[in-house]
């Protein structure tokens, strides 16, 4: 038996792990950074760096990584003094951080390419050991909160009276944990995020009580958090009533603070235990037994309304299946919600991307996301994310001017790109790209399409015509273009979704997206029927096989010619093969159909005869939407790649309708 | 009160439609065909990533059918949160039309377009039908 385990194996995903860890504490350190220079030190952003590192620090332990454990634990401890002056993180550290994450991440590099690891550099270590965190350390005896008064420590406590001195609000709230709410899937890990997206949670405190009702597990956390939003929001998201909720005002207290603490539930929560990374396709794999158990449940539904018929009592099973019912439906949101992505964490490359682009005096931008807990698809983010990179490097590259372009136009000299979201209609999430820079010119772009543009429409339908480009020379442009067409395919052809501008010269130019929310994808064989291309889930077929002539069998069939059902033998059983192309009544010619896919409906195999078989793709599934198009057995179409709906057909719904053939039959 | 509207031809005929129906006019290259949809449906376009049913007028208004030309036009039209395509022979121009002088059609047009036509009026001396597109779109289906 081997005694040591090959670490080999786990280098891929420590490598996927730790780029993740990178790329989210760069993006931590850049809004640290930010919030610093606003003079808002944020001690809720430089604890979650602190776990980034800590969480690198330990996989790179694991895998004996010692350069990395080495800069992750010099970061760690100059984070801890950070957090420990409420989050105040000065210029220099601030630099000192970006150094040593791009210290791991080339390290990182080094493990992917299997060479030799280099050491940690010691000026950095050093340095690291010695910067001050601040700049200006406070000494003085704070103002203390006096209901937290002995809960808080020092820099808690700064987070809290620094809120309040800048006129925010700080309230402490009881979240009393039931059954009622464990039913509902509400726990201190759920209030703690719901509250977390509202505002900074300073402190979490359980406290044991008396069991009553209000407080039926003789527990309750009280929650210190500073928040923008009003009372009734903060008491929905703790589950709790607004009588529940205290606002918290400054005390001066005569009680020195610094003693020993009592250990929080905040202190005794693992790093990293409330997010599991799932792979999507674990996650369609879930769905698809979903589907699998709603067929389930119709059949029962059927069988039940049988039994009724036949006058059996069925009052007890119908009541279980009605909560089944309800059941199911929950599970169905419950599983769409765990594909939903925060869209700030979507966006998050985005800030890094703007950030590699600007160029100190020459060019600057910065962006800015307006996102708020927006929630989408991470299928759908993940095919969106191209489309906003397209975007957002436009607007830095083209649309923002030079900076002094900028000052000679009144103009602040740094660029703004914001990407603002709002929900729209009907499931659609509206995502905005709004620049500040030169704006495209109409007459311009008429002139390089030879044509006259009556609006911004116009403009756009030219920009996103495949291979336009507005670059005049190669290094002066006039609008922008590049890579336009790719934003309107992913928009509208990949999502569904659809793509619009407003620009003024000299003002700037917003890109509205409208997505929608989520989208089906599924993989679909594509066959050819009657000269038509259609796809089917391939989950619902069982089998395709080459149909040759010898298979058919005669049998005794007074309807074999009005039907479009033939008898095969396949196996030493019967198989029903019915005329794909007859049964959809696009083609009364003699068929050429060389394949057959089989389908299983209420348990019995039934074949389809098709033309031929095109292939297996993945494919993003539209509904029908209207009426007109709307037809039993068609359950959506896709787009092959040549820009034309092709029809998803549900053949086992299809199956289902030969019985209405049998009805139209004379007697 | 003039107001813009799209004129264009099925057959012979000419008919306009009101501008605020129309979403924009696509050049056609031919629509999905969707088995078991109603007769006068074409099939399915794309328009903007979004799958639009295209009415074909001439099999809607009982012509015969016609050849697909440089000519055909989809005219994509919303009516209330429905949106659709009506194809046609051609559509070239917009007219600025008064509404005010819309005519009762002939009971006989009346009787033979199926309702299609709520009304006619002429404009330097061209007869225009006005469509109902609300009833060309099949609403009766919709809420059937």
């Amino acid at each position: 038996m081997k005694d040591t385990v090959d670490l080999q194996e786990f280098v891929g995903g420590f490598i996927a792990e730790s780029d993740q860890l990178v790329a989210s504490a760069k993006a931590h350190l850049l809004e640290i950074e930010r919030a610093s220079e606003a003079n808002q030190p944020s001690a809720k952003l430089v604890r979650e760096l602190f776990r980034a590192m800590h969480t690198l620090k330990g996989l790179a332990g694991m895998m004996g990584v010692q350069p990395i454990v080495d800069i992750a634990h010099a970061l760690e401890t100059v984070l801890r003094s950070a957090d420990l002056a409420g989050g105040q993180l000065g210029s220099r550290a601030c630099e000192l951080g970006f150094i040593g994450v791009r210290a791991i991440a080339e390290r990182v590099r080094a493990v992917a390419d299997h060479k030799p690891v280099p050491p940690a550099p010691e000026s950095l270590i050093d340095e690291l050991a010695r910067v001050d965190v601040s700049g200006n350390t406070q000494s003085a005896p704070l103002p203390v909160v006096a209901s937290w008064d002995k809960k808080l420590n020092a820099s808690e406590r700064q987070q809290v009276v620094s809120a309040l001195e800048a006129n925010r609000k700080a309230y402490t709230l009881m979240f009393a944990p039931s059954d009622q709410h464990a039913a509902r899937g509400v726990s201190i890990s759920s209030v703690r995020a719901s509250l977390g997206a509202l505002g900074e949670i300073v402190k979490v405190a359980p406290r044991s009580v008396p069991a009553t009702d209000t407080a039926p597990a003789g527990l309750v956390f009280e929650i210190l958090v500073v928040s923008d939003a009003d009372v009734e929001a903060l008491a929905r998201a703790a589950a709790t009533t607004p009588a529940q909720v205290a606002a918290v005002e400054i005390e001066v207290s005569s009680a020195p603070a610094l003693e020993s603490l009592p250990a929080t539930e905040d202190e005794l929560t693992p790093i990293g235990r409330s997010v599991v990374r799932v792979e999507l396709s674990r996650l369609d794999e879930l769905q698809e037994q979903l589907s699998a158990l709603v067929v389930t449940r119709f059949r029962l539904e059927r069988q039940i309304a049988s039994l009724s018929a036949s006058g059996n009592d069925i009052r007890v099973l119908r009541e279980i299946a009605d909560s089944q019912g309800r059941q199911l439906r929950d599970l169905r949101r419950a599983i769409l919600r765990v594909r939903m992505v925060r869209l700030s964490e979507v966006l998050e490359p985005l800030t890094l991307l703007v950030r590699s682009m600007v160029k100190p005096g020459i060019k600057e931008a910065r962006l800015e996301l307006d996102v708020r807990d927006s929630e989408l698809d991470k299928a759908v983010a993940d095919r969106l994310l191209p489309a906003l990179v397209h975007l957002v490097r436009n607007a830095v590259d083209h649309a923002i001017e030079p900076v002094v372009e900028r000052e000679r136009a009144g103009k602040s000299r740094a660029g703004t790109v914001r990407i603002e979201s709002r929900e729209g209609a009907g499931n659609q999430l509206v995502l905005s790209v709004v620049d500040d820079g030169r704006g495209i010119d109409r007459a311009v772009i008429a002139r390089r399409a030879r044509k006259e543009l009556a609006d911004d429409d116009a403009v756009l339908e030219v920009l996103t015509a495949p291979g336009f480009s507005t670059r005049e020379k190669v290094t002066e442009t006039s609008g922008r273009g590049i890579g336009m067409d790719i934003v309107r395919r992913i928009v509208a052809s990949d999502l569904g979704g659809e793509l619009s501008m407003t620009t003024k010269v000299g003002q700037g130019t917003t890109f509205t997206l409208e997505v929608p929310l989520t989208i089906a994808i599924i993989d679909v064989f594509s066959f050819e029927c009657a000269g038509q291309p259609f796809v089917v889930p391939v989950t619902t077929v069982e089998e395709i096989f080459e149909l040759t002539e010898q298979r058919r069998i005669d049998s005794p069939a007074a309807l074999r010619g009005r039907l479009p059902v033939a008898l095969l033998e396949r196996r030493g059983r019967p198989l029903p093969l019915v005329e794909l192309s007859k049964m959809l009544r696009i083609s009364t010619a003699e068929s050429a159909a060389s394949k057959a896919l089989v389908v299983r409906r209420q348990n019995e195999p039934l074949a389809f005869a098709v033309d031929r078989m095109l292939g297996r793709h993945e494919v993003v599934i539209r509904p029908i939407e209207d009426v007109l198009a709307r037809v039993p057995g068609i359950a959506g179409a896709t787009d092959l790649g040549d820009g034309r709906p092709t029809l998803l057909l549900d053949l086992v719904e299809l199956a289902a309708g030969i019985s209405g053939w049998r009805t139209e039959l004379p007697s | 009160m003039t107001k813009l509207h799209v004129a264009f031809k099925v057959g012979t005929a000419e008919y306009i439609i009101s501008s605020d129906h129309v979403v924009h006019l696509e050049a056609y290259a031919g629509a999905t065909r969707v088995p078991g949809a109603p007769e006068f449906v074409a099939g399915l376009v794309q328009v903007r990533g979004k799958l639009v049913p295209v009415v074909d007028l001439r099999t809607r208004f009982g012509l015969a059918p016609g050849e697909q030309t440089i000519d055909s036009r989809v005219i994509v039209v919303k009516v209330g949160t429905r949106t659709a395509g009506l194809l046609v022979d051609s559509a070239r121009d917009v007219l600025r039309i008064d509404e005010e002088k819309f005519e009762e059609p002939p009971e006989m047009v009346r009787d033979q377009a199926n309702g299609f036509v709520r009304a006619v009026t002429t404009q330097a001396n061209r007869l225009l039908f006005v469509v109902d597109v609300p009833r060309v779109i099949g609403e009766e289906i919709a809420h059937a």
